[in-house]
């Protein structure tokens, strides 16, 4: 009895896990990614954050456009000028407060409807309605809609108006056909290439929108893969899994470089890593001078071209060189000079008199505290590298790692030395909020995120002239000396500025990068003839 | 009957007291949900916009405030709305938890494959070459990292074999293959160590004396006299193994683009999703209460001594 019931069991056992390891293997063995010669089908790998194809809510909106989706009145080209999109041309009245945009002829959304100005004005006002951040572009009194002509009236002059249009949160959708759908799982009715088939976080199916108003549309589908494991990633590429991928790390790029299967776009991304100094009163970086001796006594050259091995460019102005400021007529006075670093602290008073290799004065260390976080890989190898680059010349550089939570905390406070900061400088297309962030004299807490104490009266001047020109041009000139200004203060450690990359299999054409990273897939992505 | 309701109590107030802690530890922990869901842009963001998205979330309210909200929304079968992903967390968990399922289930059948036999042949070969073989082996086993030998299974089977895709992100049977692989050879490192010493335990007893004695045959006394006997403590450790797989294994879905709730919990931990993570560790209460209770069960089954013992125990 107990003998056959242990015979049955074990069979049963047995049989069971030879079919599952059958299944899986059998299965397997029909795999291998996309056939070759397949053109109706477009396979992307990227890292999607979001849950949902709702564009109200957090910053799904961006998924939106990357996908080919959504679109905007205005775009960002590759310099970050604004560039028309569904609108054709744009003016604004003498009262610098009166925005007239002229609504392309002959759109239809996705689903068959004309672009006109009213769809155009219930789509910002569903914007504005919903999501607080709205106003923090730009507040307005009115918008008007009259055929294909869009009219608003902001609250206080908007320079920076269509730059802040192509924010993807402000991506035109047809907000008459939302009800009885599920946006979030099926997206908006909006103008892009593509639209939903399915979705959900980690896989994303689009198919061929027929009413697109932009010339054809090459694939039928287009599947976007999830991949947060960026070796898994490139793997996903190299074995034909995905045609195209979004951001192949530093380590993975040489299977990539000069392999003629693929190719590679890459280029410099709105972001900036820097250290913010603080020079408070009663703080050591207080001294113009030990300022510009830490930033002259720091290889960045090094750091980025060997270190990252290249992925990041040297850092020296507050704005990266993918944004057209000048970046290259901007003088740097602490560029890369050991000798004269030493001799700045020696005049400053800094000596190492007990021989301990760290300079004092009056009885205090040369010590400093360098807040950094780890959570971006570079970050702890930037830290690293100016530690020990500034123990030759004698400050003693404390590495405190703490959670990303806690930075902003930490940088509005002002408790820091030196504190790390991988921000986006221009998401609106300008760099404005950034240099008014960071820099602007924080009076009584009215500009919270300078806790560094930085304060200059001539920038500040500039900066209230900026908020207020509307030319372009003269913009230009102010944020370049205004970048000039505070590299004469030497107001912050400009370490290095990211690149981004899009690698696609040779099969494709028509893939680009641009520095906005808002527009990944579009219909001039195609098959290679 | 009795025994139900004070087992049930029992469960209830554990929950209780896990959420609660839970959710003291999430508002100690430093940081900010609001500024977590308005930073994931990476550009400033101004005071106004925080405390207006602060009060939105209910993040001005006190604490207990928070926490009794969110307890009614559980009683009423509401777990909340996820702060990152803007979707219910009941919805997020039924998302994640198809995927962990299926892979654990997969990963427990490799895994028993790998070890039962390897454990018998070293146990059966004690001090000789296969024992040495199967302990090396195992040994490397467990000091490889997880994420390592996935991505050399990947490198091997899905690149340049071809075998299996490099990507699963739906939940597919030619997807699970190699992340079940993966955790089931490290698992396997383990209970090959487990099932040898049990079995060497059991190869001394008087019982396989008695039937060796009796001239029945080795082969019979393993399968038939001292595998039955052995299953009982090998039977916890897969429960906890189980309940472990059942966590997510937020590593294997992060190299396999699997998707399980490891590494959403991972995310919502890190970007404060007070939420989330409440829902998570309600779910993974649940799940070792559930299996606890299966092992439990399952001793009474397997075992006529307990089963005797229990009935007897029920009857007071």
């Amino acid at each position: 009895m107990k003998r056959s019931w242990m015979k049955k069991m074990w069979k049963t056992v047995a049989l069971g896990l030879t079919s599952v390891l059958a299944a899986g293997i059998f299965a397997g063995c029909g795999g291998g990614g996309n056939s070759a010669g397949d053109t109706k089908t477009l396979k992307v790998g990227v890292t999607n954050f979001a849950d949902t194809l709702d564009p109200l809510e957090n910053y799904f909106a961006w998924v939106v456009v990357r996908y080919g989706l959504g679109e905007s009145l205005t775009k960002f080209d590759e310099k970050m000028d604004t560039q028309p999109w569904l609108a054709e041309s744009w003016s604004v009245a003498d009262d610098k407060l009166t925005w007239t945009f002229k609504i392309r002829d002959g759109v239809k959304f996705s689903n068959g409807d004309p672009l006109t100005a009213e769809a155009v004005k219930s789509s910002i006002e569903l914007v504005f309605e919903k999501v607080p951040r709205a106003k923090t572009f730009f507040e307005y009194d009115s918008i008007t809609a009259d055929g294909q002509t869009l009219t608003i009236k902001t609250k206080t002059p908007q320079p920076g108006m269509p730059g802040y249009l192509a924010d993807p949160l402000f991506l035109i959708v047809d907000t008459k056909a939302d009800e009885g759908r599920d946006v979030r799982k099926e997206g908006p009715i909006c103008t892009g290439p593509y639209m939903v088939e399915s979705f959900v976080k980690e896989k994303a199916v689009m198919k061929k929108n027929p009413n697109y108003w932009d010339g054809d549309v090459p694939f039928e589908t287009v599947e976007v893969d999830s991949i947060d494991d960026p070796n898994t990633r490139a793997m996903a590429l190299q074995s034909g899994d995905v045609d195209m991928a979004v951001n192949i790390a530093a380590g993975d790029m040489d299977v990539f470089r000069g392999n003629d299967k693929f190719e590679i776009k890459e280029i410099s991304s709105l972001r900036d890593v820097l250290a913010r100094l603080n020079q408070k009163p009663d703080h050591i970086l207080s001294d113009p001078k030990v300022r510009a001796a830490l930033i002259s006594g720091c290889d960045r050259e090094s750091y980025n071209q060997t270190l990252l091995r290249g992925t990041f460019i040297t850092g020296s102005a507050p704005v990266p060189p993918s944004l057209d400021y000048g970046f290259d007529q901007m003088k740097d006075p602490n560029s890369y000079n050991p000798e004269r670093a030493a001799k700045l602290l020696d005049e400053a008073g800094w000596k190492d008199e007990d021989g301990d290799g760290i300079r004092e004065k009056d009885g205090k260390k040369l010590q400093l505290h360098f807040v950094v976080y780890n959570s971006r890989a570079e970050l702890p190898i930037y830290a690293e590298a100016v530690q020990s680059d500034l123990k030759k010349l004698g400050f003693d550089i404390v590495i405190d790692t703490v959670d990303y939570n806690l930075l902003d905390n930490i940088g509005i406070k002002g408790e820091y030395d030196l504190l790390i900061s991988n921000i986006l400088t221009a998401n609106t297309g300008d760099p404005e909020l950034f240099m008014k962030g960071y820099w602007m004299t924080n009076t009584n807490g009215d500009n919270p995120q300078n806790g560094s104490g930085y304060s200059n009266p001539k920038y500040d001047e500039k900066m209230h002239q900026l908020s207020a020109e509307f030319d372009k041009g003269k913009r230009r000139q102010l944020i370049m000396e205004m970048e000039q200004i505070l590299l004469d203060d030497g107001a912050s450690l400009f370490l290095g500025y990211p690149q981004t990359n899009i690698v696609s299999s040779k099969k494709l054409t028509g893939v680009e990068m641009y520095p906005s990273d808002y527009y990944w897939i579009t219909n001039k992505i195609r098959p290679a003839k | 009957m009795k025994r139900f309701w004070k087992k049930l109590a029992e469960m209830l107030v554990t929950l209780l007291g896990v959420t609660f802690l839970t959710f003291c530890l999430s508002v100690l922990a430093p940081g900010d949900p609001a500024a977590m869901v308005l930073e994931a842009g990476d550009h400033i963001v101004s005071e106004e916009l925080l405390a207006e998205t602060r009060h939105e979330m209910g993040l001005d309210q006190p604490f207990l405030v928070q926490y009794g909200r969110w307890l009614g929304g559980v009683a009423h079968g509401d777990l909340g709305l996820s702060y990152s992903a803007k979707k219910p967390v009941a919805e997020k968990l039924m998302e994640g938890s198809t995927g962990t399922f299926f892979l654990a289930a997969v990963t427990v059948c490799f895994m028993l494959i790998i070890s039962l036999p390897l454990g018998i042949w070293s146990a059966v070969h004690r001090n000789r070459w296969p024992d040495y073989l199967v302990r090396v082996g195992s040994f490397i086993g467990v000091s490889m990292p997880n994420f390592w030998l996935g991505l050399i299974l990947l490198y091997v089977f899905g690149l340049k074999l071809g075998l299996f895709p490099i990507t699963s992100s739906s939940v597919t049977a030619k997807g699970v293959v190699l992340p079940a692989l993966t955790l089931a050879i490290y698992q396997s490192a383990k209970y090959v160590r487990q099932v040898r010493t049990v079995i060497l335990d059991e190869l001394h007893q008087d019982y396989v004396v008695g039937a060796r004695a009796r001239g029945i045959s080795e082969r019979r006394i393993l399968y038939l006299h001292i595998l039955p006997n052995a299953l009982l403590p090998l039977i916890t450790l897969l429960g906890m193994s189980i309940g472990w797989l059942l966590g997510g294994v937020a590593v294997i879905e992060v190299v396999f683009s699997w998707p399980g709730i490891g590494n959403m919990a991972v995310h919502a931990i890190t970007m404060r999703d007070y939420p989330l993570v409440e829902g998570f560790v309600l779910w993974i209460a649940i799940v070792y209460m559930v299996i606890n209770a299966l092992v439990d069960l399952s001793y009474a089954y397997l075992d006529p001594r307990l089963r005797r013992t229990l009935g007897k125990g029920g009857g007071n």
